[in-house]
């Protein structure tokens, strides 16, 4: 029997391989679909892990989100720097760093942030130390540079390059293991290099010998406007350009004299004490946020892209399978003769469903099997992709209910296969002959 | 090898005001060989039809030695027919894309119903045929080679009765005089019971009886001019 499917299968070879190709096509279509958007939300789950509490200027979450957790670029509204103070003194926080945006180089974006964060937050290092000094940087996994080389700050996002920071250039101390977050394409520098580097901070003498200096005034440190409203102290501040000493130790005491902030990452001792600093720094001001819980919100939304995906894959598959079904009932027809002579030499009626079955099921499985393939592939080929460019890992991996959609394909595959199968087992063999 | 006996045979079919096939009393002797001619439409088909089991009478008794097939399920006529038939049509009906030996092979492979010494049966009967090469494909044949797997592949489990439906009438003079003969000699060696449908007259008056039908009906019941000679 598997001898004249063979053969049947050979000489029909390139209707068998376009049933094939259809079969793997629809599914890897659904299967893609699932595993990217799957990926997403596991990929950005294991992002936000690190972040338990993220307290920013009062906003938008998703916007907090974004930048803190994803490092994307946008323009964050400040808070004022005391909170920050406060919060070091909260029993409730366990340790806390300030992050700060704005600077970038050869497209990684410059995070200035604490040590804190480098050591509590991350993988630990690969090679190199952690900054010692105001000019110092540590880079994440994958950024290309090594250690030594010098990293001249551009101010404005990694998209929308402004002027070069003249005044500094930090040199890269040690280089982070991967985090499989956007943070791995980070250049982390001491956050007090960047308020100084923009004219910032506790430096009371910065800003009255500064100003009017060719190169305070050369620059323009203006805040976007969203960004103005919560930072007093900014305003007065932005045109001037702090003394930056590349060789000043890390102060990680954080005075009232701290500057405004976009968003500081805070971890409770305990998940009671996340839920009152939230609430507490959840007033007209600023903004508490669980970035794990702002992210389900988003894969509420992502979710409804999934299913309107999955529809359109739905609906490719159904008429796959509807075009698949006339072919087979045509092949059967065509196989009139055929089958009604099998069946004059004495095969069996069950031998006959059994071949017709047997034959389309096989062409069935192939396709779904090079469907699974070929999904996995291009949803790797686009998670690696996006790896590349934004530096968080998209996990694509199958799980246990995948096995669930592959049953439930292969059973919609055998029913289908079922019905010329039966058409074949019914027809009259002494019909079949005459015609 | 098995006997043929049929009573008060009737089959109509739907729209048709006279029936297609009507035969009062019929009997085959075991290992007698029965050559049946006619125009067409004079019922031949729906004859071969009937006594291969592959439809049911309207009315009336088929027996094949002990059996009734008419009162068989269609899996049991199927199982019989495969047991007892050896069947062959004019087109052969040989699969494309198989071998000469998997052809013959088939059927039995099909029933379930390959013994030990099957290959070499097989072999033999490929042999007995007159063609050198089991593993050509069956397209590549000529159809006077076809014909003679197809004959091979009727024989092949040793049936009762060998029925032949127009086995010379697709092939050139020479080639279905040659496997008219085989068929003769076959039936005799493995003394099955012979009905053979053919408008070749040469070749149904070599059969020592022969039925004329016409219009459903036996108008001639004879022994053939060769055997009365």
């Amino acid at each position: 029997m598997i001898r004249f499917i063979l053969s049947d299968l050979r000489r029909l070879w390139a209707g068998s391989l376009v049933v094939v190709l259809l079969v793997a096509l629809a599914t890897g279509l659904g299967v893609a679909v699932t595993l990217q958007e799957r990926a997403i939300r596991l990929g950005s789950a294991r992002a936000a892990d690190r972040f338990d509490l993220v307290i920013g200027a009062a906003g938008s979450e998703t916007q907090l989100v974004l930048s803190s957790v994803f490092l994307q670029p946008s323009p964050l509204p400040l808070m004022p720097g005391q909170i920050l103070e406060k919060l070091a003194a909260d029993p409730r926080v366990a340790w806390l760093a300030p992050i700060g945006f704005g600077d970038s180089f050869s497209g990684y974006p410059i995070v200035g942030t604490t040590t804190a964060l480098i050591t509590n937050a991350t993988s630990g290092f690969a090679e190199g130390s952690l900054f010692a000094a105001e000019g110092d940087a540590v880079v994440g996994s994958a950024v290309n540079l090594p250690i030594g080389a010098a990293v001249k700050p551009v101010h404005g996002t990694a998209v929308e390059s402004g002027h070069t920071h003249t005044e500094i250039a930090y040199r890269v101390t040690g280089r982070l293991k991967p985090t499989g977050t956007a943070w791995d394409r980070a250049i982390l520098v001491p956050i007090q290099a960047v308020w100084h580097l923009h004219g910032l901070g506790d430096d009371g003498e910065a800003h009255d010998t500064k100003p009017g200096t060719g190169e305070g005034s050369r620059h323009d440190h203006a805040p976007e406007p969203s960004s103005a409203p919560n930072e007093p102290a900014h305003t007065e501040e932005h045109d001037h350009h702090a003394g930056i000493d590349p060789d000043a130790p890390i102060d990680e005491t954080w005075s009232d004299h701290v500057p405004g902030l976009p968003a500081v990452l805070v971890k409770p001792k305990t998940i009671a004490d996340a839920y009152k600093l939230r609430q507490e720094y959840r007033n007209g001001a600023t903004l508490g946020i669980f970035p794990g819980e702002v992210l389900t919100n988003l894969y509420a939304t992502l979710g409804d892209v999934k299913q309107i995906l999955l529809a359109v894959a739905t609906g490719a598959q159904v008429l796959v399978a509807a075009s698949l079904m006339l072919v087979t009932v045509m092949h059967i027809g065509q196989r009139r003769r055929q089958i009604g002579a099998l069946r004059a030499f004495g095969a069996p009626r069950l031998s006959v469903f059994a071949i017709v079955w047997l034959e389309l099921i096989g062409l069935f499985a192939t396709g779904i099997g090079a469907g699974f393939a070929a999904g996995y592939g291009a949803a790797r080929v686009a998670a690696n992709a996006f790896t590349q460019q934004s530096g968080f890992v998209l996990p694509v991996e199958f799980i246990a209910a995948d096995a669930r959609l592959a049953a439930f394909l292969g059973l919609f595959a055998a029913v289908l296969a079922a019905l010329p199968a039966l058409l074949a087992y019914r027809q009259s063999p002494a019909a079949a002959l005459r015609s | 090898m098995l006997a043929l006996k049929i009573q008060s045979l009737a089959v109509s079919f739907k729209g048709l005001s006279a029936p297609a096939l009507v035969i009062e009393q019929l009997s085959v002797p075991a290992g007698s060989r029965l050559a049946i001619t006619g125009a067409s439409g004079s019922g031949k088909s729906t004859f071969v039809n009937l006594i291969t089991g592959l439809e049911r009478p309207s009315s009336g008794r088929i027996l094949w030695g002990e059996t009734e097939i008419g009162t068989l399920s269609e899996g049991r006529r199927d199982c019989w027919r495969g047991e007892n038939i050896g069947l062959i049509m004019q087109d052969f009906h040989l699969f494309p894309g198989m071998s000469a030996l998997d052809n013959i092979l088939l059927p039995a492979r099909l029933a379930g119903a390959m013994s030990a010494d099957g290959r070499m049966r097989a072999h033999a009967l490929l042999e007995r045929v007159g063609l050198a090469r089991p593993e050509q494909r069956v397209e590549t044949m000529s159809r006077g080679e076809m014909q003679r797997v197809a004959v091979a592949r009727a024989l092949m489990r040793k049936p009762g009765i060998i029925v032949a439906d127009e086995p010379t009438a697709s092939l050139d003079a020479a080639s279905g005089a040659a496997v008219g003969t085989l068929l003769l000699e076959l039936a005799a060696d493995e003394s099955s019971t012979l009905i053979m449908i053919s408008h070749d007259a040469r070749l149904a008056d070599r059969l020592e009886r022969r039925i004329v039908l016409d219009a459903g009906q036996i108008v001639s019941d004879s022994a053939a001019p060769a055997v009365r000679a």
